[in-house]
This record gives structure tokens, sequence and C-alpha cells, in this order.
């Protein structure tokens, strides 16, 4: 279905153009308030619509700017972009809320330290501009746009850690800044070398509503392997998979609590979608023929970021660390290149997302009710005193685990049976047995080893004077669990769209 | 929609969501529990009755739900799942009841309400789903809640502990709080259910479909393809693992151990009764399909075998193994808890037996008849058990002691569930456990066999010390404290019928066994999935049979009266302190063959170690200081050398020095020549006049 008006693409922009006037609402409630709503926006459009059409077929903006040789720029919103539009929408929104009571900590807590930043209405400026470019980044029908909205993302998640982050944080940002551009630039050079040569920069044809499977082959011979490991890399870098992960840890773990609960589920797994709708759609072969090496590359990732996790005491840290190994999964899914090892890797950005979200913004809670208390060590017997707080962060760890009723659990059965798949396929059923018994474990025992340490256990110094959280701060983290239970009962609406769409795209 | 099918399932989820929703309500919270699960028992009856009454003895009936995985949310009750559901349903119901009074004043009763409920729910559905998905999904659900309900008390009280605070075996601690003990559950099963889903995945892959009775329709597809390229086994091995994690066979033995921290109750219902049973009824679900596909595909038939074999080899260690740490445990509930996972390991040798014998129906009603008959004596030991503790305050048997005087209908209930464990005629447990030997001798596996004959001589032993520690030895110093102050009586109605009536039960259904034993095997049998031909049990005794299991009983039952009930036998036991080598046999009983300790040293220790360095020399030196120390500083390097070695002295030097000298240089070397003298300009004119001219005449 082709939309009369660019619906989405308004959704996406008109948010982001009002939020430029936000730095001259000097009332922090009227900022907050002002932001939340326009964060609705796109987060209503996409949630009505796909519940118009329920993902039976792809919906996009009629085209918006178009060129000869950069292509047609449009929206769309289908079966597997529905996923990650919808999680954004709704955890962009909800941290929105979180913000208020979180930042009026960090903003008084700043000041102690002597330090000005600028105010409310930047912070939501930032945040705005960060959150519907991750939303404009997801909707993209081309590789140019796609690009633009990506790096609109970047410069305000690069902002808001460098006024608002911990540690040292000019020169974490600056970091980050650097770390993702080298995997842009990748995914540029790679994108223009495709680009320049054939002609156009669409992967998906907006006007007959079709992925541009196979666009890659006009290339020629030689070039094709070297510009679609061009893109895969630049896309690694996004996701942090091993290797190219070091500068997550920094970026996550010290950005303000909302930004990274934004950063670490909804930017980098970005990247995963994007190997399936840029990466595969383009170069099909190459992508295939590469597939075994990223499915290795993934199941060390979850190794990997596992063991990390382990090794923390910082729990946002061990967090960020979780997340590369999440990512791990991810890929994995998605280097099955099989209709439901896909499917699960997309459901499990929302799994992600949501139990991800979750445990941020636990983090947030005890950086804001226990005087910045980020130390595992120093918690323990958190319970009694945070009963809320600590079902929450359950329900967030049960997500990254796929234990039900959470939907984590059919993202993680979706994603073990495309790899039994491949492993049957393969013919390495059993040390892909063995590396996924590691990798499981590994992801149980650093969740549920630090619920544990957090929450269980004698009262530690810090529980003597822990009280429940403030509803302000529990209430959006209580409809983003909400969300997750409430999918695990209906994943039929997700995922029986997301295979017919994969299982045409696979079947050619 | 068959009414009774689905409301014995969902309405204990529904129970739960009440508890939650009526928190504040206190008693009307926990009697809608219990009610739940009333509800459930009842349902649970007219199931099976019309299972058994219809032509196809099943009811099958599903609604999709994720059509594109073929999962529906659906029932398959054969007899196998009637029967099973019908034990669950009223093991709960009786354990809910019990635990009204024995929870009362807990403060956490919210949570255990909601998770009790969500377990039974979860049970249910693992029993009666009709697709692997939703059975899995029962399957994790029980994991859940059996992780929380371990954990129930999870401000970790030393007295909540299982274990002796202090002790260390190989400088590994061997005492656990109740937040570590749940952690371990949820580990060591989640382990074994990576196995179980990456099967689901595989069955998948083959036939399209996860709907189980399709897949015992389908076997060849998925079995033919698998047989030939030798992955059959391994995929058996996976498939199982879940299985062999819940049912707590070794390797995976070390967390029912620890789970014993969680409220009498909840260790009785999930944790003897139920849950871990769902292993075995995984192997009585599936074992007569991997039947089929070893009959229907000839490739399949030796890795099949293989398959049972090493379940009756792992299932027969298993019985021997705990059993004898039970010999020597100190903790009331701790002896329960070994002699649960021995029992669990005689249900897998009869079914590993079952795939090599002749009749595998008999060896699936060998499991599957003692799987009945252990899950009504050990919930009614267990809950008796959860009495008695609270009597006495304490743990521990030695703290115990003639409490027969104070505790009767207890000790009589006690009594015949202790009987029954021991496999003494006629009560039920004897039946059972004589046809597992049976079996067992049958498939011509020694070593099984053996295991299965000397742990009925330990568990004889080891059931009647406790029973004679308990209630019959002379009265600890605990107890007479306790009478002293008038502190000791019998538990209370509520708590005693569940458990007498129990016990009751077992004798009963014992004596009569003979009588309605055939009708009710072969009610059981007959038409569950995957065995297709009729088969009619008969009670029967080989008298060689007989006589070793009652030799083995006597054996272990006069040890144990020997060893506690005469003065001589308890210097025996005296002096076995004193002997250095029988008290570190029994050291190594005692610290469970040391393998917790192992697993801490080397798996616990090792992740743990790989993590640290990895972090520390590996994440943060290489790959953070590749990054972001050796990258700047090479670059920082390179710059700074770059400017003092080529920029300045170089490059610099070249344009604005070297070449500007050179200049200088022609220039002065050009002037020189400047002389200003014709006859100079001339001379060097011809000179160059005769070179061009050679040049030219050269070439």
């Amino acid at each position: 279905m082709i939309l009369p008006i660019p619906v989405l693409f308004l959704s996406v922009v008109i948010p982001m153009v009002i939020s430029l006037a936000l730095p001259f609402v000097k009332d922090k409630k009227t900022a907050a308030y002002i932001s939340i709503l326009l964060l609705a926006i796109p987060f209503a459009v996409v949630v009505a619509l796909s519940a118009m059409t329920m993902l039976r077929e792809p919906i996009a903006d009629p085209v918006f700017f178009s060129d000869p040789s950069l292509g047609k720029f449009s929206m769309l919103l289908d079966s597997l972009s529905a996923p990650l539009a919808i999680s954004i929408g709704l955890v962009t929104t909800m941290v929105a809320w979180y913000s208020v009571p979180y930042m009026e900590h960090r903003f008084q807590e700043m000041e102690e330290e002597k330090t000005n930043p600028p105010g409310w209405g930047v912070y939501y400026m930032l945040y705005i501009m960060f959150s519907t470019a991750m939303m404009g980044t997801v909707l993209s029908t081309n590789l140019i746009e796609f690009y633009l909205f990506l790096e609109v993302s970047l410069l305000p998640s690069f902002l808001l850690i460098a006024f608002y982050g911990y540690g040292k944080r000019e020169r974490i940002a600056l970091l980050y800044l650097i770390w993702t551009h080298v995997g842009a630039l990748a995914f540029l050079v790679g994108s223009l070398a495709l680009g320049l040569t054939v002609g156009t920069f669409d992967y998906y044809d907006p006007v007959n509503l079709k992925p541009l499977l196979g666009l890659g082959d006009l290339l020629p011979t030689a070039m094709r392997l070297s510009v679609a490991v061009a893109i895969l890399i630049g896309l690694f870098v996004k996701m942090a998979v091993f290797g190219v992960h070091i500068w997550l840890p920094y970026a996550h773990a010290e950005a303000p609590t909302p930004v990274s609960a934004l950063l670490s589920p909804n930017l980098i797994g970005i990247a995963g979608y994007a190997l399936i709708r840029i990466a595969y759609v383009l170069f099909p072969e190459q992508f295939s023929s590469l597939a075994p090496y990223m499915l290795g590359l993934g199941l060390l990732t979850i190794i990997y970021g596992g063991l990390m996790a382990l090794a923390q005491d910082d729990f946002k840290r061990l967090l960020a660390y979780s997340s590369v190994s999440q990512m791990g999964y991810l890929l994995v899914g998605i280097s099955t290149v099989t209709a439901l090892g896909m499917a699960g890797a997309l459901l499990h950005y929302t799994a992600h997302a949501v139990g991800k979200a979750l445990l941020f913004t636990t983090a947030g809670v005890l950086i804001a009710e226990l005087h910045g208390l980020r130390s595992i060590s120093k918690m323990g017997g958190l319970a009694p005193k945070m009963p809320i707080t600590a079902a929450l962060a359950l329900i967030g760890f049960m997500h990254i685990t796929g234990i039900p009723p959470s939907l984590g659990l059919w993202s993680e059965v979706l994603i073990l049976t495309g790899v039994a798949n491949a492993a049957v396929k393969l013919n390495a059923f059993f040390p892909i047995l063995i590396l996924l018994l590691i990798g499981i474990g590994l992801s149980t025992a650093y969740s549920f080893v630090t619920m544990k340490r957090m929450f269980y256990g004698p009262e530690s110094e810090a529980a003597k004077h822990a009280k429940e959280a403030r509803s302000s701060l529990l209430m959006p983290m209580v409809i983003i669990a909400a969300v997750g239970l409430i999918l695990f009962l209906v994943p039929q609406l997700l995922i029986e769209p997301m295979m017919s769409t994969l299982k045409a795209l696979l079947a050619g | 929609m068959n009414v009774w099918a689905f409301s014995t399932w969902l309405v204990p989820y529904i129970g739960a969501l009440l508890a939650l929703l009526l928190r504040k309500l206190g008693k009307v919270r926990d009697v809608i529990a219990v009610l739940a699960l009333a509800v459930s028992a009842f349902s649970s009856i007219p199931l099976l009755m019309e299972v058994l009454s219809s032509p196809e003895r099943v009811v099958h009936e599903s609604f999709p739900w994720i059509p594109s995985l073929t999962v529906n949310v659906g029932v398959y009750v054969d007899p196998l799942a009637g029967w099973m559901a019908l034990i669950v349903a009223w093991l709960s119901f009786l354990i809910g009841v019990y635990s009204f009074k024995y929870m009362e004043h807990d403060p956490g009763l919210t949570r255990y309400w909601f998770f009790f409920d969500f377990f039974v729910g979860s049970m249910l559905l693992l029993v009666l789903a009709d697709n692997l998905l939703l059975m899995f999904l029962g399957w994790e659900g029980t994991g859940l809640a059996s992780y929380s309900l371990i954990g129930h008390w999870f401000t970790d009280e030393d007295e909540k502990c299982v274990g002796d605070i202090g002790r260390k075996a190989l400088g590994v601690p061997m005492w656990f709080t109740p937040s570590h003990s749940g952690l371990r559950a949820l580990v060591f099963t989640r382990l074994g259910d990576v196995g179980f889903i990456l099967g689901i995945g595989t069955l998948y892959y083959f036939t399209g479909t996860l709907s189980i009775p399709a897949i015992a329709e389908h076997v060849g597809e998925w079995a033919a393809p698998l047989a030939k390229s030798g992955l059959l086994f391994p995929f058996l091995l996976a498939f199982s693992l879940g299985a062999f994690a819940k049912s707590a066979q070794f390797p995976f033995h070390e967390w029912l151990v620890t789970a014993m921290t969680g409220p009498t109750s909840v260790s009785a219902l999930i944790h003897a009764a139920t849950m871990v049973k769902a292993g075995v009824y995984f192997l009585l679900r599936f074992s007569p399909i991997f039947m089929l596909a070893a009959h229907e595909v000839e490739a399949a038939a030796p890795q099949v075998h293989a398959f049972f074999a090493t379940v009756a080899l792992i299932g027969g260690f298993t019985a021997f193994f705990m059993a004898t740490q039970a010999l020597v445990a100190r903790e009331l509930k701790l002896i329960l808890a070994f002699s649960t996972a021995s029992q669990l390991g005689y249900m897998f040798l009869a079914l590993g037996s079952a795939g090599l014998i002749h009749e595998f129906p008999l060896g699936f009603l060998a499991g599957f008849s003692h799987l009945m008959s252990h899950a009504i004596f050990k919930a009614s030991l267990f809950l008796a058990a959860g009495a008695m503790i609270h009597a006495v305050e304490s743990k521990y048997v030695d703290d115990m002691g003639g409490l027969s005087k104070y505790m009767k209908w207890t000790f009589l209930s006690m009594a015949i569930a202790v009987l029954s464990l021991s496999g003494v005629p006629p009560l039920m447990g004897f039946w059972s456990k004589d046809t597992i030997i049976e079996v067992a001798k049958e498939s011509g596996m020694l070593l099984p066999y053996l295991f299965g004959v000397v742990t009925a001589a330990l568990t004889a032993f080891y059931s009647l010390r406790m029973l004679i520690k308990a209630f019959l030895f002379e009265e600890s110093e605990n107890v007479r404290h306790l009478v002293e102050h008038h502190h000791l009586h019998e538990a209370p109605g509520l708590m005693l019928i569940p458990y007498l009536s129990l016990a009751l039960a077992s004798l009963l259904i014992g004596v009569v066994w003979p009588v309605i034993g055939p009708g009710l095997l072969e009610s059981m049998v007959n038409h569950v999935l995957g065995i297709e031909e009729a088969f009619h049990p008969e009670i029967h005794l080989d008298p060689a049979l007989l006589a070793t299991s009652l030799t083995m009983v006597a054996i272990g039952m006069g040890t144990a009266w020997y060893l506690y009930m005469t003065r001589s036998g308890l210097q025996v036991v005296t002096s076995i302190q004193e002997n250095k080598v029988l008290k570190s046999l029994q050291d190594f009983l005692y610290d469970r063959w040391y393998i917790n300790s192992i697993y801490y040293l080397v798996i616990v220790n090792g992740f743990l170690a790989v993590s640290r360095l990895g972090y520390k020399y590996f994440d943060t030196l290489i790959i953070d200081g590749f990054y972001h120390r050796f990258i700047p500083w090479i670059t920082e390097r390179a710059s700074t050398l770059g400017f003092a070695k080529f920029e300045t002295p170089i490059i610099d030097e070249t344009y604005h020095n070297r070449i500007v000298k050179l200049f200088l240089k022609v220039g002065s070397a050009v002037r020189k020549l400047q002389t200003g003298k014709i006859n100079h300009y001339l001379l060097i004119f011809i000179l160059g006049l005769v070179l061009i001219l050679i040049y030219l005449v050269w070439v």
C-alpha cells in the first residue's frame, strides 16, 4: 500500500523540526511534556499503520525525493521494519517520561560537581533528534537516506554523552563519535562503490514495493565481494561484534542512563536489521557464502560478551557487555540465512529492546535513588526494600535469556530453530551444540548471578537506607514490561507476517 | 472445546493471576489459589474418563496460535497424558492444602501462591500439550517457578541454608543459601534445555511441523536422514538433554540436592512428585516414538539402541550413586532429596531397558508405574518431613529421635511411606521397583542391572535409618528440651491429612495391586502415542528375581536395624568415626563424591578465571589497548617522529633549504659562466656545437 501523503516521513521529520524550538522553552515540565507528545507521534503512526494492515502488506510513503543518480527516497513500514519501529517508538517515548525524574537527579548532581551543562530544552531537543533519526534510519529505503539518518542520530547522541555523561565524558563521547564514523565510513565506501556503478542507491523499490534483490550483481564480478565486505564491516562495527566491540562498553556505560537505554537496545540493533534489509538484499550470494563465518563470529560474540559481562562490577558496564553478547544472538540468527533465524533475530531486537531498556532503567533507578550506586558488590538484599524494581529487573533478565512468559522466549526459540537448520546443513551439529551450551549457559549465569548479587542475600549497607523508587521512575518501566509480557501472548502478530516476507525474500 | 482438558491446565494459571491481583486480601488470596488447584484436580478426572472411554482413547483439540511455526494452543491427551495429569493435579491440590497451613504467616505469600499456581499450570501444560513448543513453554515455566520457589527465602538467613554452615570440601563451601540454590537450579536445567530446543528445531527442519502426533506419524521423515548421516544418536542425546537435566540425572544431579532450600511443600511438589518427573515423562512420551523410528528405518536401529543403552546406564548409575550419598546424610530433607534423584535413576533405568528388551511396553510400564508410586509416597514423605522439621525446629535427624511418642500419626504415615520406598511387599513401591529390576535384568546389560540390585539394599538401609533416627532412637537433647517446654506436638489436621492419605493410598493400592494392577496397567499403556500393538500386562513374580530383591531389602533393613537399634551396632557406628579409612569414605559420601567441589573448582572457577583474566589481559590490555592506546600512540609517535625526522629535516629542508640552496648554487655557477668576455662565450658555443655534432654523427 502506498500512502497518499508521506505520513511516515512527516511523522519523523515534524518532531525533529519542532524540537529545534525546545531550547527556548524554559520550563522543564513543559519541555518534557512537549517531548513526550512529539515522540508519541511516530510511535502512534507506526502502531496505527501496523494495526491497520496487520503487516500483511508493505506500507510505503509516496516517493518524496528522487534524483537520477541517487535513486528514490521513501519510507517503508513492513513486517521487517515494524518490530524495530515499534520498539524504538515504545522505548523512546517511555524513556522520555522516565527522563524527567532521572535528569532532575543528574542536573542536581552536576550542579554539585560545579559543571553547568545545557538545560532541559537542549537535552530534550537532542533526545528527540536522536530518537526520530533512529526511526528514520529504520524506515529508509535508500542507502543515502539510510546513511543521512544514521548520521543525524550520531551527532545528538554524541552531544548527549558529552554534555550529560559520566566519567571522562568528553573523551568517551569523542571515542564514540570516531568509532561509529569508522563504521559508517566503511558502509559509505561500500555504498558509494555500489551506487555510483549501478546508478541507484535504492535497496528497496518503493513504487513496486519490492526489495531490489541481487542489485549487487550489476557490479563487475571482481568488485562484488569487496563491496559486500565493506558494507558488512561497517555494520559489524555498529553492531559491536567481537573484535570491534570495544567502544560500546565505554559509551553505553558512561552515557546518561536514559540515553544508554536508547543506545544499547535500539541503536546498535539497527545494524542487525540492515544486515538483512541491505546486505542480504543487495548481495544474497556473497552473503550466503560468508554466512558460516558470520555464524562463527556470532557464536564467539555471544560467548565473549558473556564472559566479559561476568567480570564486571559496574552494573551499567555489565549491561553494556551483555549488549555485545546479545548482538551475537542477532548475528547468529541472521547468519543461518533461514526465515526462522532471521525472524528470530528481528524479534530478538524487540525482546532485547524491552529487556535492556528495563535493565538500564533499573540501573538508573539505583543511581537516582541510592546516591549514584552502580557497583554490584555494594548492592545485595535490595529486593525486600524495592520489590517492584526487583520484579522489573527480573522481567528484564528473563527477556534477554528467553524465559517465559517473556517475548524473549519466542525470539530464542526462533533463533535456535534456525540454528538447528544451519547446524544440520553445515554438518556441524555437535560443535554448534557445545558452543550454544556455553553461550546460553553464560548468558543465564551472568544474568541470574547479577540478579542474586543485587537483590537477594543479606541486607547490604546500601539496602539499609533503601526504599521503593518513586512511581514516576517506575511507571514507564511497568509499561515497557507489560508490553513485553503481552507480546509473549500474541507473538504471532509479528512472527506471521515476518515469516511470510522472509520466506519470499529467501526464495528469491 | 473440551472444557475439562483446558480447565485442567488453564485454571491454575488464572489462579496465579488472581493471587497477584488479590494480594491485599490475605486469606482470601490463599483460598482462591487453592481453589484453582481444586478445579484443576477435579477437571482431570472427567478428562481421563473421557480419554479412556473414547474409541481412539485420545482427546485431541487445538487452536492455531503461530501458524507459520505450527504452534497451536492444543491438548493431546492419550492415556499417558491423562494419567499423568491426574497424578499431577491431585498431588498439587493436596500439597496446596498442606501449604495453606504450612506457609501461614509467611511474608512472601503472594509470591508463593503466584509461583505455586503458575508452576501447576506449567506442569500440566507440558503434560497435556499437543505440540513441542507448547510443551517447551510449560517446561520452561516450571523452571522459572522452581527457581523462584527454591529461592523463596532469598534473604538467605543461615537457618534457611542447605548443608552444614562452615563445612568445606576441597576448599569449596558445602552450604548453600536459597538464592544460590535457585541460581544453580536455573543454570543446570537451562543447559539441558539448549539441547531440547535444538532438538525441536531439528525435528522441525525435517518434518516442518511441531505437532507431537505428527512427528510420531512421520517418523521416517526425520529419522531416516538423521540416521544416514550418523546424526541420530547425537540428536537423540541433545533432544533428551533437557530431560536428563530436569530429572537430575548424573552429571546434572547437583541442582536437585541444594533445591532443598525451598519451603518443604515446594520440595514435595516440585522437587519430588512432579517437576523432576518431567524428564521421565519426556522419555515416556518420546521413547515409543524413538522405538517406531528403530522399527521403520533400518539404519536407525543401532543408533536408537545406543541411545537407550546410554539412558539405562546413566539411570542405573544415578540410582546407585545418589543412594550412596543418602546413606550418610544428616539432614532429613537431604536424605529425601538424594533418594528422589536415586529413584528417578530407577525410572531412567526402566525406560532405557525398555528400548533394549523384546517387550517395550513392559519397560514403559515399569517406568510409568514407578513414577506414579514414587510420586505418591515421596510426596507423603516430604510433607511429613516438613511437619517434623517444623516441630523440632531443626533440619537434622540427629536433633530428632523418639518422635514416635509425640507425633504418632506422622510416624504411622512415615513408616508406611518408608516401607513403600524400600520396596517391602505388598506396598506400591515394591511392585513398581520389582518390575524395573526385572526389565533391567532382561535388557542384558550387566552393569545397570547390578546398580539396580545394589541400590535396592541401599534404599532399604537409608530409609529405615532415617525412620529410626527420627522416631525410634533415643530422644535427642533438642527433643527433650522441646518436650520440657511443651513445644512438641502432632501436626495440625490440614497438614496431616494430605500426607497420611497419600501414605495410605500407597499401602492400599499396593495391597489390591494383584487384582487391579493388570487392568490399570492396561489402561495406562494401550493406545499411548507410538505404542501400536495391544499389550496385556499381567502381575507375575519371577521367584529368582523376587528372592534377589527381597534379600537386598532384608540386607539393607537388617543392617540399619543392627547399626542403630542394637548396642553392639551403635559401637560399630562409633568405631567408624575413629577409623581413618572408614571416616574418609564417610566424608567422601557426605561431600557428595566431591563432585560439587570439582564443578566449582574446574567449571565455575575456570569460567571465572577465563572471564577475569580475559577481561584484564585480553579485553582491556590487548583489544582496548590496541585501539585506544596503541593506535593513538603510534599515530602520535608517527606524527612527532615524522615531524622531527621527516617533515623538518627532509621535506622542509628540501623545499625551503636544499632547493633554495641548489638554486643559489646554480645561480652562482651560472653567474660564474657569465664572465662577460666574448671569447669565453665563443669557446663555449663552439664546444657545444662540437658536442651536438658528435652526438648526431654517433646516433
